[in-house]
């Protein structure tokens, strides 16, 4: 079920939502259970053919959690036991979403004729991560013991499922246990409905807007130069719009239950180094593959060069972890030589932060995206290689009425990247502090915010198209 | 009532009020005339036919359905009638496969038309997605059922479209509007129905047309590396059940509606490319057209045209933008053929025309390219 759609609005989720807080007054864990169910309803609507492995996931991760947390095992029996765990997590993982690259790469490579037509589970990126981090928590004594149904909820809530945030259970089980989010509160449901809004907003009427537009450079004919830097720029912008307008009304929809979920945008293109761009884009993730890959490969403890080297593997795993495709672990290896460039450069380059040097920080960082967003769209190498070639040739183009419309469009939506404050800001949702609209109080009070909210909900709802999927179910 | 509670009613009280605005504006101008033929105002229409033939069916009057894929998108309306007689509605659709275009048939149907032109090829019966899970069909606006309904009177994108339509209605802004309205802003964009999709009148046809293109094209499809898309989705036992349930079905459907099916002059590249990258392919095109031609000389409501041997078409290269699409000197060919029966296939030997093509087909050499 998709979020930009009449039957999540209209019905499942006041339904959910009347039900959760109906079944609060009976106390736990009835109100857990019902959410859980719901989520298992909301995944099975469109993925029915997955549920099984995704209940299967959840039993055997919760198992080998059992069995870690348990602390009646040694130590060497305790690192086998986190082995099978996550060696069975990266299995499904690597089985359903890796084995037909394999295949075709094997093919190419031996001549073999391997031929696997596998489905891709949805959400199955998400869900694993979230479960391996569960597992390696457990072995190194940072989890307490879980009830099935919330451990269970904490893997299926709804608003995350599918595509992220990516969440950690020592910030999410608490709160399911939390007889105070069983409560229905006007505030949280209000700002909960606002956020979703925006989200909506962002979704339906952003990036499915300038959707279209990609096409100029990705399209089946090549593109001229100002096609392929429209086409390119388009797709940056497409893919932040899509991707942190989902975020937003998985963020909106859980503040409606009470539950606080990390943030996992900031205004990323606003960065001035590509440090700072992994500090604000896809948070959760930069977050997981730092706590859970870089760090155990030994981070920057060990000198510049294994950095280095920890900094590649981890970026290279990262763009593999998107999709099982050459494009994505070269899009993974751009910006692991992005943030080994940067960090050379705090090190060795001049110490400056005039304006100008901040500017050209801010220019060269977006720039950089953008290329690696090529790899990151295109279908394949060759078309990734073309788009660029064509981006670096200004000796072709075309500008008709499309392009210039075009550019109009894609410079409205980078001034509302670059100018406009993000969600968080303009609802003062805090994560850590679990509060939102404190720090605009004033501003909330007004009725011209209210209506402005409702406008957003409207224009959301109004821009919902008959099939619209988030970028990101795709990984 | 807490002062939250009280402004959560407001919010959605708000967005339901703007949602209901735009619906009812919508409803009144109805800019796809799905509801209502336009008498108010200027109808305008749109390329993407799959949602503008919705319309098109409810507001238009007819007594002939033009039906097909890219290959039939730039006929004019106007030339049809002219030539064959007849008052035309043309509903093809890019890349359209048999399940969407017996769907937007059968809606045609309904209203009575006594003739359908068909153009019809094997690619069209490959498998495709049952209509309701196409995502890029709207499958509901031509049911005009309760959600397709809803779903129309609830976009935003109309709504755009309906202020547009009142603002080139209104005199102070009329000229405006006109000057603004071009496919890149407006999903309505085309002043008449005889224009959608045709070639713009400056379009140079030879730049397009020309026989270097179907050259490249035909180096393009025997590439080793791309020749294996030449048989995606070629099965003959699935094509053929998709042809008895999209084609013959609603022929049987309708004895009193005669149906002028034809295949269409693809250039002989495009044979020849499957005779040289992908023969099995070539034999399944063989097998099922054959099928086909057998199949449709049983309905006395049927009538099959084979222009795949119309040599003086097929062997002159530019005529072609690519090893099939023909420029739009051919479409008036076609219509010609169609209307004095020149290629229309012999019941009593259904598949002398395929023999033809073989022989055509296997005597073209590769050298000839070269000319």
């Amino acid at each position: 079920m998709l979020f930009n759609s009449y039957p999540f609005i209209f019905l499942f989720l006041p339904i959910v939502l009347l039900g959760y807080f109906a079944l609060g007054r009976t106390g736990q864990p009835a109100p857990v259970i019902w959410l859980a169910l719901a989520s298992l309803l909301f995944y099975a609507v469109s993925n029915w053919q997955f549920v099984i492995l995704l209940l299967a996931s959840i039993a055997f991760n919760y198992l080998i959690g059992l069995l870690l947390i348990s602390r009646r095992l040694s130590g060497r029996l305790r690192f086998c036991v986190l082995t099978i765990g996550v060696a069975g997590d990266l299995l499904a993982l690597g089985t359903f979403k890796y084995a037909g690259f394999l295949a075709a790469n094997l093919n190419a490579l031996l001549s073999t004729g391997f031929h696997l037509d596998i489905l891709l589970p949805v959400g199955i990126s998400f869900y694993t991560f979230t479960q391996i981090a569960f597992l390696v928590d457990a072995y190194r004594g940072r989890v307490a013991h879980y009830a099935l149904p919330h451990y269970a909820l904490f893997v299926t809530y709804f608003p995350h499922l599918i595509a992220g945030p990516i969440l950690h259970h020592k910030d999410m089980i608490p709160q399911f246990e939390d007889a105070a989010t069983k409560r229905p509160n006007a505030h949280l449901i209000l700002c909960g409905l606002i956020i979703f809004a925006i989200g909506l907003f962002k979704k339906t009427c952003l990036a499915d807007g300038i959707q279209p537009l990609v096409a100029l450079a990705f399209g089946s004919a090549a593109p001229t130069f100002d096609q392929a830097w429209i086409g390119a720029l388009a797709y940056t912008f497409q893919l932040y719009f899509d991707f942190s307008g989902y975020s937003d009304m998985a963020i909106g929809i859980s503040l409606m239950f009470g539950v606080f979920l990390p943030v996992n945008f900031n205004s990323p293109y606003k960065a001035t180094s590509i440090v700072e761009f992994w500090r604000r884009w896809h948070i959760t993730l930069s977050q997981f593959l730092r706590d859970y890959l870089y760090i155990p490969l030994g981070g920057n403890r060990h000198g510049r060069v294994l950095r280095t080297l920890n900094l590649m593997v981890t970026m290279l795993l990262g763009g593999l972890w998107h999709g099982a495709a050459w494009t994505f672990v070269a899009w993974g290896a751009l910006h692991g030589a992005y943030l080994c460039i940067n960090h050379a450069w705090t090190r060795f380059g001049p110490r400056s932060t005039s304006r100008a040097t901040t500017a050209a920080g801010f220019v060269l960082t977006f720039l950089s995206v953008v290329v690696a967003w090529v790899f990151f769209r295109a279908d394949s190498m060759a078309t990734a290689v073309t788009v660029l070639s064509k981006m670096t040739d200004p000796t072709q183009l075309t500008f008709g009425h499309t392009e210039m419309i075009g550019l109009g469009q894609v410079a409205l939506y980078a001034a509302i990247a670059w100018l406009a404050p993000n969600t968080q800001a303009i609802m003062g949702y805090d994560h850590d502090r679990r509060v939102v609209g404190e720090s605009v109080g004033a501003w909330l009070q007004r009725p011209g915010f209210i209506y402005a909210g409702a406008a957003a909900l409207a224009f959301g709802i109004l821009g919902i198209q008959q099939h619209s999927e988030f970028i990101y179910f795709r990984f | 009532m807490s002062t939250a509670v009280r402004k959560l009613v407001h919010l959605i009280g708000f967005s339901a009020l703007l949602i209901a605005l735009a619906a009812a504006l919508n409803f009144a101008v109805d800019p796809l005339q799905l509801l209502r033929p336009a008498r108010f105002y200027q109808p305008m229409y749109s390329n993407d036919t799959r949602m503008q033939n919705a319309g098109l069916i409810r507001s238009e009057d007819f007594d002939t359905v033009f039906m097909g894929t890219s290959l039939a998108i730039h006929f004019r309306q106007s030339d049809i009638d002219r030539i064959l007689g007849v008052r035309s509605l043309k509903l093809a659709m890019t890349g359209s496969n048999s399940r969407e275009q017996s769907f937007v048939l059968a809606a045609a149907l309904a209203r009575g038309p006594s003739r359908i032109i068909w153009q019809m090829d094997d690619w069209i019966f490959r498998d495709a997605p049952d209509i309701d899970h196409n995502d890029s069909f709207p499958a509901d606006l031509y049911r005009k059922n309760a959600k397709g309904v809803a779903g129309y009177l609830l976009s935003g994108a109309m709504a755009r479209e309906s202020l547009w339509t009142l603002a080139r209605a209104a005199p102070p802004l009329r000229n405006l509007a006109t000057r603004l309205t071009t496919d890149s802003l407006m999903k309505f964009a085309i002043p008449r129905v005889d224009d959608i999709h045709v070639l713009a009148p400056d379009f140079d046809v030879a730049q397009d047309y020309n026989a270097a293109r179907a050259r490249a094209s035909f180096a393009y499809l025997t590439d080793p590396s791309r020749s294996a898309y030449l048989a995606e989705g070629y099965a003959f036992e699935a094509m053929v059940r998709n042809f008895e349930r999209d084609a013959v079905d609603l022929i049987a459907r309708h004895p009193d509606v005669a149906f002028d099916i034809y295949f269409p002059p693809y250039s002989i590249l495009q044979f020849v490319a499957l005779r040289d990258a992908s023969p099995a392919t070539l034999k399944i095109v063989y097998d099922f057209t054959g099928y086909v031609s057998r199949r449709l000389a049983t309905f006395p409501n049927a009538r099959l045209h084979d222009f795949r041997g119309a040599r003086q078409i097929t062997h002159d290269l530019a005529n072609y933008r690519d090893a099939i699409h023909h420029s739009p000197a051919i479409d008036l060919k076609v219509l010609s053929y169609l209307a004095d029966g020149t290629y229309l296939v012999d019941r009593t030997a259904p598949t002398a025309p395929l023999r033809w093509l073989q022989a055509q087909v296997e005597a073209y050499r590769p050298e000839t390219l070269a000319q």
